[in-house]
Order: C-alpha cells, then sequence, then structure tokens
C-alpha cells in the first residue's frame, strides 16, 4: 500500500487521472530533516509518530546507548519479581519498521542559526526541525558530598542500567537487619511515586530474605504523591519495616559521608547498610548548554506544539521540558512526544492541527498481588498546562481490584513499551 | 512502500482514497470531501495513538484488553459509559474526548485489523 502525504495529494489533484497513481518518490519532493536527540521514551516516540506521520520526512534518532534501560518496573527487579533483561528495549524496531535512522553517538552542541547538530564524533549533522529530548541531568553537589563519584558507592539508580545492577548487588550483600536509606528528592522530580514504590518493594525483597533489615526514607519534601495508599500499603504488607522522615522533622538532607556511608540532615547522621541517594534534577545537560532550560533548570515550552520558548525551532519533549502542571514520567514524555510529533507533521504538511491530548497515567506496585493507578487529564488551551481531571486508587480497595491492577501493569508495560519501541 | 509509511495504512483509509481518486477523475468539487474525510482519519490516528499507550493495538492482549475491530457503535458506547462512569483511568481519558472526538476514534479503531488478520 502506498502512502500519500496531503501536499501530494493536491499536486495529484490538480493533475491528469493518469498521473493520479504517481508514487511518491517520482514527485521529487525534499525531505524534511527531522534530527531528534535522546533515544529515551520521549525521543524514541516523537520519532516513531514522525516517522509514521503523513509527513515526508527524514527521521535521525541521535542516542549514544545500544539500548534504553526503562527505569520504570526498575524497582521490580530491585525487589526479584522481574528479570533486568525484561528492561531493555532496543532501537532495531525504529530503524526497521519506520525507517528511522539511529545514530549511536553523543551530541555535544546545537547551532540553531547554521541548524546543525555536533557530534562528540565531529560530524555535524543538518536539520530542519530538531527535537531535543535529554531527560534529566542530577544535580551533583546540592547535596554536599554527593558528585558523579559517589554514585559507585551510594547509587541514585535513577537513570536505569549500571546503577539499577549496583543497587540490587548492594541490597543482595546486605546483612540482615541493616538500614536501607532511600533520599527522595524534592520536587519536581521523574516520578513522583518512584521512590515510595521503591521502598515498598525493596521492603517486599527485604520480608522474605532480610526480614529484621529496616527502611528509612529521608525525604527533601514534607508530603508525596500518593501518601496515603503508600502509608497504608506499608502498615499492611511492611509493618514496622519502613520510616519516613519529612523535611520539616530532619530539616532537610545536607550531606554525604561517602566513606562513612551515612547521609546527614539538618540535626542529624544517618549511618546506612546501603544508600539510595536519588538528588536533586534538572533537565539533561544539553538542554542547559543550549540555552534551552530557563533558571529552574527546566525548558519552557508552547504546550500545544513543545516548541521551545528561548530557542525558536527547537521542540523539547520529556522530562526536560516545563510543562505546567504535568508530571515528569514515562507516560506523560510519550504524550508530550505524540503531540509534539503532530504538530510538526502538521506543519510539515500545511494540515490542520488538531487540539491536543495530554495525559500522565501510572500503574504503582507496592507488592506482587497489590497495586495502586492513578490518571490525569490536562488541558492546554489556555497557553499553560493545566489539570483538567485527576483520579488516584482510594485506602481500602478490595483485595482482586488490587490485584486485577498488577496484571493490568504487566500489560501496559508490555504494550507501552511496543508504543515506544515497537 | 517506505518502511515509515504506516499512517493511513488502516484499510478503510486505503479503500476510500482509492475511491475519492477516481471521484476527483470525474469532478474536482469532491477534493474538499477528500480533504475533510483524509482529516478525519488523521484525527482518528492522532486519537488512537492515546489510546496505544496503554492498548496494544495489534490485537494482542496481554492484560490490557484490545480495543481494535470491535463493533463501532459498542465501543462508542463503551466510552460513554467511562464517561459517566465512576473514577477510573478510563473516565479521565474518556472526559476529554468530546463525543466528535469518541465517534472519530472509534471509527478508526473499529477498522483496524488484528495482526492475525491482515493480509
Amino acid at each position: 500500500m502506498n502512502c500519500w502525504t496531503r501536499r501530494e495529494f493536491g499536486c495529484i489533484a490538480g493533475a491528469t487521472c493518469l498521473t493520479a497513481l504517481t508514487p511518491r518518490a517520482v514527485t521529487g519532493q525534499a525531505k524534511a530533516r527531522i534530527v531528534v536527540i535522546g533515544g529515551g521514551v520521549g525521543g524514541a516516540t516523537v520519532a516513531k509518530y514522525l516517522a509514521m506521520s503523513t509527513a515526508t520526512v527524514d527521521v535521525t534518532l541521535i542516542e549514544p546507548k545500544q539500548h534504553y534501560t526503562t527505569c520504570f518496573f526498575s524497582s521490580l527487579y530491585l525487589a526479584g519479581l522481574r528479570s533486568f533483561e525484561s528492561l531493555i528495549h532496543g532501537y532495531e524496531g525504529l530503524a526497521q519498521r519506520y525507517g528511522i535512522s539511529i545514530v549511536h553517538d553523543s551530541a555535544t552542541i546545537i547551532d540553531p542559526v547554521a541548524k546543525t547538530v555536533g557530534l562528540e564524533s565531529g560530524a555535524r549533522l543538518p536539520y530542519d526541525r530538531l527535537v531535543v529530548a535529554p531527560g534529566i541531568a542530577f544535580k551533583y553537589g546540592a547535596i554536599e558530598g554527593y558528585d558523579e563519584a559517589a554514585t559507585q558507592t551510594l547509587p541514585h539508580a535513577w537513570t536505569a542500567g549500571p546503577q539499577t545492577m549496583l543497587l540490587r548487588q548492594q541490597l543482595e550483600s546486605m546483612e540482615d537487619g541493616g538500614v536501607f536509606v532511600l533520599v527522595a528528592p524534592p520536587n519536581p522530580f521523574r516520578c513522583p511515586p518512584g521512590p515510595y514504590e521503591r521502598a515498598s518493594l525493596v521492603a517486599y525483597y527485604f520480608k522474605q530474605y532480610k526480614p529484621r533489615a529496616k527502611i528509612l526514607i529521608l525525604d527533601a519534601k514534607d508530603n508525596f504523591f500518593g501518601q496515603e495508599l503508600f502509608q497504608d500499603a506499608w502498615s499492611r504488607h511492611y509493618p514496622g519495616m519502613i520510616e519516613w522522615l519529612p523535611a520539616q522533622f530532619t530539616g532537610g538532607i545536607k550531606a554525604v559521608d561517602v566513606k562513612g556511608r551515612s547521609v546527614k540532615t539538618a540535626g542529624d547522621t544517618f549511618r546506612a547498610a546501603v544508600a539510595n541517594v536519588i538528588p536533586p534534577q534538572m533537565a539533561g545537560q544539553l538542554a542547559q548548554d543550549a540555552g534551552l532550560a530557563d533558571q529552574s533548570g527546566w525548558c519552557p515550552i508552547d504546550p500545544m506544539t513543545f516548541e521551545s520558548k528561548l530557542q525558536p525551532g527547537i521542540h523539547v519533549v520529556g522530562d526536560a521540558a516545563s510543562a505546567g502542571e504535568m508530571s515528569k514520567s514515562a507516560f506523560a514524555s510519550n504524550s508530550q512526544a505524540k503531540v509534539c510529533a503532530f504538530a510538526i507533521a502538521a506543519s510539515l504538511t500545511g494540515s490542520e492541527r488538531f487540539p491536543p491530548h495530554l495525559f500522565n497515567a501510572c500503574f504503582t506496585i507496592v507488592a506482587p498481588d497489590d497495586a495502586m493507578s492513578s490518571a490525569i487529564g490536562y488541558q492546554a488551551a489556555t497557553g499553560a498546562i493545566k489539570i483538567s481531571d485527576f483520579f488516584l486508587s482510594k485506602v481500602g480497595e478490595d483485595a482482586e481490584t488490587r490485584r486485577r491492577l498488577v496484571r493490568e501493569a504487566d500489560g501496559w508495560y508490555a504494550a507501552f513499551t511496543e508504543d515506544v519501541f515497537g | 512502500m517506505s518502511a515509515k509509511c504506516r499512517c493511513d495504512g488502516n484499510a478503510l483509509g486505503a479503500r476510500a482514497f482509492i475511491a475519492l481518486q477516481i471521484c476527483i477523475c470525474a469532478t474536482p468539487v469532491f477534493l474538499i470531501t477528500h480533504e475533510s474525510l483524509a482529516a478525519d482519519n488523521n484525527r482518528g490516528a492522532q486519537l488512537a495513538a492515546t489510546c496505544a499507550a496503554c492498548h496494544r493495538l495489534d490485537g494482542r492482549d496481554n492484560g490490557i484488553p484490545s480495543i481494535i475491530g470491535l463493533d463501532e457503535g459498542k465501543l462508542a458506547g463503551a466510552l460513554q459509559a467511562f464517561k459517566s462512569g465512576e473514577r477510573s483511568i478510563m473516565h479521565t481519558v474518556a472526559l476529554s474526548l468530546s463525543s466528535e472526538e469518541i465517534a472519530t476514534v472509534v471509527h478508526y479503531l473499529a477498522a483496524q485489523r488484528k495482526e492475525t488478520e491482515r493480509p
């Protein structure tokens, strides 16, 4: 079957019936060069949906890693409920099914005047449209003593891969009776329920193999997403194992002692057998270097197109974007990427741009037979992204509902990763 | 066909397109009709992209039900029921859709064929 652009259609309609079946290749229409930087959920989704669109495009995806490892569901691996391999997704489908060129290199510089992206290898890629999806970077130094080197002893495991495996190894090596300290970051950060889901699933692991272990959450905040649900789940599944200390109690997280494996708050020092320090976050480094991020550390965008408000002609999607009231999550990144892809395709083809549909949804697993779900709808008609509807599971839901949500979570992961990489 | 051309790759869209090309040869006034239909097809695909974040669109059901190739009216009814029903992920999704958008997306989804049924 052929695929026809609307522009080609206009051309055909103005010609004779004999030329009406002229395929794209014969029309000689120049392809728009789309370059997408970052092969995470946002970048991969925008590349795929642009390649699937009716626009005539050549899509290049720049990503240094050979595979993407999902941070979502990685705490199931920590709990021994999912293999590490099941979190890994390749780019072969995007290349083979959609004709996307995958360039395994690092983008080092963007020249918005010449419209080129410089790569670590020295190559320069010209573009007509650029989408930047650099994800998050960590604010090293915001917690005294926590720098990149410290992550080898006190892993953040908040970008999945070797850090996730390191944390799992440390948990396995930990003696029963030890304290696992989890430092939860200030808002905004990637995956608001994530640190608390991780605490739940590490507790599940401890309950089986190290039942005398304790989990201490030192939080940079005074409350967190789904707090009532998590605390209810902890009391039902892991009574007495998890303690959560808000910033108003500790005075906030001030420093770490890497050698001593301890975390210092305003008034105390907490010694850990294993410490998982999730530091404060900002948009990925390239966004900072390219002038896409403002003083907040995140990238302001037009919610109808996800075009940067600071660098016209460059789009930013995913966790790096400052998208109003939208959470930072894989689901939200995927949703933003589709809006961005449709907006770029509409502008290339001159076709109608439909109102964006922006969502975030989440399945959070707290035990192998117990999950909660949430959904947030957004509207962007006023020029700012605002929450239009919010749903979150309730405390006291029956056991069958919670079991069903675990099954749905598994189904969601399969469908979602297929939507992004398949 | 290039690998990326899955765009309007639904059978209905293709049939409609071919039919409309024939019409255009006869009378250019149908161009407007086609432009509108193409836009509708596009919109259906775009709305369905939201569904694809949770529901596989190849007909496989792995914990979350398949929503393709179903009766258009039943699917529309289900979405309307979610819209007026109790709070859930699908309630939030359905609330965001106008009646026109529901009609558009169910028309698109109903026309999709399971992977095993595709030629």
